[in-house]
């Protein structure tokens, strides 16, 4: 029998194809077959280095921030991480931190980390988001010329940099 | 427990559960020690110093009210580096690394931690069935214990720093296998998971090169790491997993409606040969074999003793040495995978419904 589809090759599958409700035999060769089946959106989870690296690439450094510039810590340059598509240390991310911008903005379209804060070492960088929180609620109430719940929040904000040595409320 | 017992363990992903398309549910965390280059940047002499600084933090920490066994990857040969990543416990990658590096594993392989990877620590918790919730519970506990000891890389506005940029921000990869003959035969697969592609998860055939899923068996997760919550992440790929299980399902409804004979001919013959092929290939018996949890799951074939997973597992070329203790060339494993199959097959319980 000839395959139904290119009526060329030797069908050697018979598929039930079930639309609108309705199944109907096709029989197939090989090579039409293969066309007919699923999968041809299947793409690796993890973005493959070449891809990345591609990604990496594709920033423009500027004068300030040439592909030969080094992280202090760990010493890789930049041209160096376009090349593996990983970066050296964490230490990297603040060096880099112009460079990678775009590249994160790509990969996770854009926007500040949102997830866990460490339990332990996390408790400096949580007093942190509440005094920023605080600050901005006071810059709006005084924008207001609400000035007695700004002094409430002021003493809030000034109790909190006592308590931790954080940062100054005037800076 | 020696190493041998401990590799062999039933891993507690491959049980058996209510569950008839979601196998399995895992989770993984990626962290870094502040004070080190990521693996890839390592000096021999440093590699060695973090794996010894992460394994004893590991010592210290009880999974599941138990401790973690740490395998240093050094003193594995092929075939039990070719178990652990046929039991989905370490990747490839690490399994092709040969010094400074390990992972730490419980008596039931739901945690296993490998050191020295891409990143220095990568938390997975591997469950069966639909536990995303529950496994990224668990992953965090442990993340909290060893963070109790160990500097992690941290910025307030990156989150945990790692080696790669994909995964930066909550280091998690959470992700669910399915399996779909259900699509697959009925042709909907690819619409289907494309809509989960287009959802921003990734989708892909679990084994098998390329296009080709061989099983039915596919993977889910999440791709992206910095800008969203655990929890909106989770939520997510719950919910898209939890619409491709309602299809799936449905297909299967419709293939029993509407061509009732034709399924279980495919089931029955399916069964027939695993009961009695004399050689199986490995992608013969994962293909067979999921024709015949189709059936079982759909009440159409008796159960067998060993549960599918289990037999697909168990049936790969690392998992079969190991088992049997001896070398074996293709054409033998071959011969071995139908007499495990066989034996595993013939044992039916239960009824015909």
């Amino acid at each position: 029998m000839l395959c139904q589809h290119c009526q060329q090759k030797e069908a050697i599958m018979q598929l039930f194809i079930t639309e609108n409700g309705q199944t109907r035999e096709v029989y197939l060769c090989e090579t039409c077959a293969k066309k007919t089946q699923e999968v041809s959106f299947v793409f690796h989870p993890a973005i493959v280095p070449e891809f990345l690296q591609a990604l990496f690439g594709f920033n423009a450094t500027t004068k300030e921030q040439p592909m030969e510039m080094k992280c202090p810590k760990c010493g890789i340059s930049f041209s160096r991480i376009t090349q593996v598509g990983k970066l050296g240390c964490s230490t990297c991310y603040e060096t880099f931190e112009n460079q990678l911008e775009p590249l994160l903005r790509r990969v996770h379209g854009g926007g500040q980390n949102v997830g866990k804060i460490p339990v332990r070492r996390g408790a400096e960088i949580r007093s942190r988001v509440e005094q920023r929180k605080l600050k901005e609620t006071l810059k709006n109430l005084i924008e207001q010329e609400a000035f007695e719940e700004a002094a409430i929040v002021r003493d809030q904000i000034r109790k909190i940099e006592q308590s931790t040595g954080g940062e100054k409320s005037e800076s | 427990m020696s190493r041998k017992e401990l590799l062999l363990q039933q891993s507690a992903w491959m049980s058996e559960t209510d569950s008839p398309v979601v196998i399995s549910s895992r989770v993984r965390l990626a962290r870094n020690l502040e004070e080190f280059p990521f693996p890839h940047g390592l000096s021999q002499e440093n590699a060695a110093e973090v794996e010894k600084i992460i394994s004893q933090a590991l010592g210290y920490v009880k999974g599941n009210d138990e401790n973690l066994h740490y395998i240093s990857l050094a003193e594995l040969n092929n075939v039990e580096k070719q178990v652990l990543i046929e039991k989905h416990l370490i990747s490839p990658s690490l399994g092709g690394t040969t010094s400074a590096c390990g992972v730490a594993l419980n008596s039931d392989h739901r945690y296993a931690v490998m050191v020295n990877e891409e990143d220095h620590l990568r938390l997975q918790v591997l469950l069966p069935g639909n536990q995303l919730i529950e496994s990224h519970r668990l992953a965090t506990a442990l993340d909290d214990l060893l963070e109790a000891k160990l500097d992690f890389a941290y910025r307030e506005s990156q989150g945990y720093l790692t080696a790669c940029p994909t995964n930066v921000g909550t280091g998690l990869r959470a992700s669910v296998m399915v399996h779909l003959p259900g699509l697959v035969i009925t042709k909907q697969v690819q619409q289907v998971l494309g809509a989960a592609a287009r959802l921003g998860l990734a989708v892909r055939g679990l084994y098998g090169e390329g296009s080709q899923a061989f099983g039915h068996i596919y993977q889910i997760s999440n791709q992206i790491t910095l800008g969203k919550s655990e929890e909106d992440i989770l939520t997510h790929l719950d919910a898209v997993t939890r619409q491709i299980v309602e299809h799936e399902l449905q297909a299967r409804e419709n293939l029993r409606q509407q061509m009732p004979m034709l399924l279980e001919d495919k089931v029955w013959r399916a069964r027939g040969t695993l009961q009695n092929a004399r050689l199986l290939s490995s992608e013969d018996a994962m293909h067979l074999l999921s024709h015949d949890k189709l059936g079982s799951d759909m009440g159409i074939l008796p159960k067998t003793k060993d549960c599918f997973t289990t037999l697909i597992v168990d049936t790969r070329p690392g998992c079969l040495q190991y088992i049997l203790d001896r070398g074996l060339d293709p054409s033998q494993r071959d011969e071995e995978r139908a007499r495990l199959i066989r034996s595993a097959m013939c044992e039916d319980r239960g009824t015909i419904q």
